[in-house]
């Protein structure tokens, strides 16, 4: 029978000793086989070549980087559970470090994994907010409960009288301290990218400039909204130089899909211009056959529908 | 008094619940070919209470803790085939660890690191972690995350009866390596054009069944008496 674990045993943590063990470990062989090893493969099977192996890999790679963005993913849940740093820091002015590195560990998030995080912090008993130290609320659940109600400021009923009356299930408004925890932590979830990690492109910007809501609030009183023009986008596109060589390999790159058999990736970008300005366009001519109306896919009509003795035209001549 | 009688009836309940999952476990540990005496496969609910019941008469979770090594046939049936770069394979199964949580809401990373840390802190090669309720989605990454363990989980709800004496669900046998590789020459197979089952089926959950593995289904047939299909793990 096992014995008991003090609580010094589990000061490692997992990611920790995970670490350690890949430290000593010989680093991976998903990375690339070497050239001897891709042949020897290949000389057991006759009907494969060089490039279905590479596709293999290829795929094989992706799903390696898939699994280990999920790890990373999993392991900054892990961290985010530690934060905020002091037991004392108020959430609405979180200190930089702890602000800092709770935005960069949200880069991979989507908001499942943003979710889970809140689950995750509500089962060790604190706020669903990161950066904030308090408890989350805890109600006794009535019997038949589930759901309660809950009441908007003076004034925020319909017309402008009473108060507004939400009915929210009880587990919503338990994952908080407070409704201002709850707004700052639905506030970072709507920045976060629904893509995932592995699939997004390097020009996506979105998820990665996360702002709280105190610095959001602050940037919008300073600044009035920044628009795009029409003119500034097509400048954009023709700085993406899509026909140059280079250019189409770094983005074969962002895709995943670089292999040493097609160095700029299996779909190959040639750009081609529609010729325009040299011909003139005038009004259509007649064709000689375009009297009786063309041809329908290849059927020409008849003109001259045999009529029957009985004046209507004959079904079966038609067909 | 009414209330203590109130308690004295739920504290029966659960006990009479949990002994249940804990018959089941043992079985559990039986089907999958590890050593249960015939005393803890047959353990009475009154003998059961004595032993892993506090004061109070509630069940203390933290006492029941399961230990079991696999018998012969079991590392005979987990014994990859010699082959030219490892002519003496050793069986790949080994102790098995049972933990009852005893948390009874919000079982998150935290309990699972720590059942973790005590899998691999005993080198056991097998755990089982059963909770009363479910654990949060990243509690289940971590748990299946150990290089070179096996960590499952189980609610104590899912093994309340046990699933495969019900009279529907026909007998699986797992396949040695030997025994698959005869079967894949007999009929002429490549292993990936056999019928498949999910690792994550309940049945195949029950016996810890590993990608890769064949099993075999005896099911009543009322034309030919018994029909065995063999199902690819994957």
């Amino acid at each position: 029978m096992a014995a008991q674990q003090g609580p010094h045993a589990l000061k490692t943590s997992l990611p920790e000793t995970f670490a350690a063990m890949n430290a000593q470990q010989p680093p991976p062989s998903y990375e690339h086989p070497s050239q001897e090893q891709q042949d020897k493969y290949l000389q057991g099977r006759p009907g494969a070549t060089q490039q279905h192996l590479e596709i293999a890999l290829q795929h094989a790679q992706q799903i390696q980087t898939q699994k280990d963005a999920e790890d990373v993913i999993l392991n900054h849940i892990l961290d985010l559970l530690d934060l905020p740093s002091s037991p004392s820091a108020n959430p609405a002015t979180p200190t930089q470090e702890d602000a800092n590195k709770f935005k960069f560990s949200l880069i991979p998030f989507r908001p499942s994994d943003y979710d889970n995080l809140i689950l995750e912090r509500n089962y060790g008993d604190l706020c669903g907010y990161t950066l904030c130290p308090c408890k989350h609320r805890k109600q006794n659940h009535a019997p038949g409960g589930g759901f309660q109600f809950k009441y908007g400021p003076k004034g925020s009923g319909p017309g402008g009288r009473g108060r507004s009356v939400d009915i929210v299930p009880q587990d919503q408004v338990e994952k908080w301290c407070s409704d201002a925890c709850a707004e700052r932590a639905l506030w970072i979830r709507v920045q976060l990218s629904e893509e995932p990690v592995w699939e997004r492109r390097g020009d996506n910007t979105r998820g990665t400039n996360i702002l709280l809501l105190e610095e959001a609030r602050a940037k919008r009183l300073l600044a009035p909204a920044a628009t795009g023009t029409v003119s500034g986008v097509v400048d954009e596109m023709n700085n993406l130089m899509l026909a140059n060589g280079d250019r189409s390999r770094e983005l074969a790159m962002e895709r995943g899909d670089t292999s040493s058999v097609n160095r700029n990736g299996r779909v190959p970008i040639t750009l081609q211009e529609n010729a325009s300005g040299n011909h003139r366009s005038g009004a259509p001519q007649m064709r000689p056959d375009d009297v009786t109306g063309g041809s329908i896919e290849g059927y020409v009509p008849r003109q001259d529908r045999s009529v029957d003795q009985d004046g209507d035209i004959d079904l079966f001549d038609q067909i | 008094m009414d209330g203590d009688a109130a308690h004295s009836m739920e504290a029966e309940r659960e006990m009479t619940r949990l002994w249940r999952t804990f018959r089941t476990v043992y079985e559990l540990l039986a089907d999958r070919g590890y050593e249960v005496s015939d005393n803890e496969l047959a353990l009475p609910l009154a003998d059961f209470r004595e032993k892993y019941s506090d004061s109070l008469g509630f069940a203390d979770r933290s006492k029941m803790k399961i230990q079991a090594r696999p018998t012969e046939l079991m590392k005979m049936k987990y014994t990859p085939l010699p082959s030219k770069a490892n002519p003496n394979p050793q069986p790949d199964c080994g102790t098995i660890y049972v933990d009852f949580c005893p948390d009874s809401s919000g079982v998150g990373t935290k309990q699972v690191r720590a059942f973790n840390h005590l899998v691999d802190e005993n080198n056991f090669h097998t755990g089982i972690f059963i909770t009363q309720t479910p654990i949060s989605p990243s509690a289940v990454r971590l748990l299946s995350g150990v290089p070179g363990r096996i960590c499952e989980h189980f609610q104590e709800q899912d093994l309340l009866v046990n699933i495969t004496r019900h009279e529907l669900v026909p007998k699986h046998v797992l396949l040695s390596p030997e025994e698959k590789a005869r079967l894949l020459e007999r009929y002429r197979l490549k292993e990936s054009q056999l019928p498949r089952i999910q690792v994550s089926d309940p049945v195949a959950r029950y016996l810890g069944l590993r990608r890769g593995q064949v099993v075999k289904i005896i099911r009543k047939s009322e034309t030919a008496g018994r029909y065995a299909s063999y199902r690819w793990v994957i």
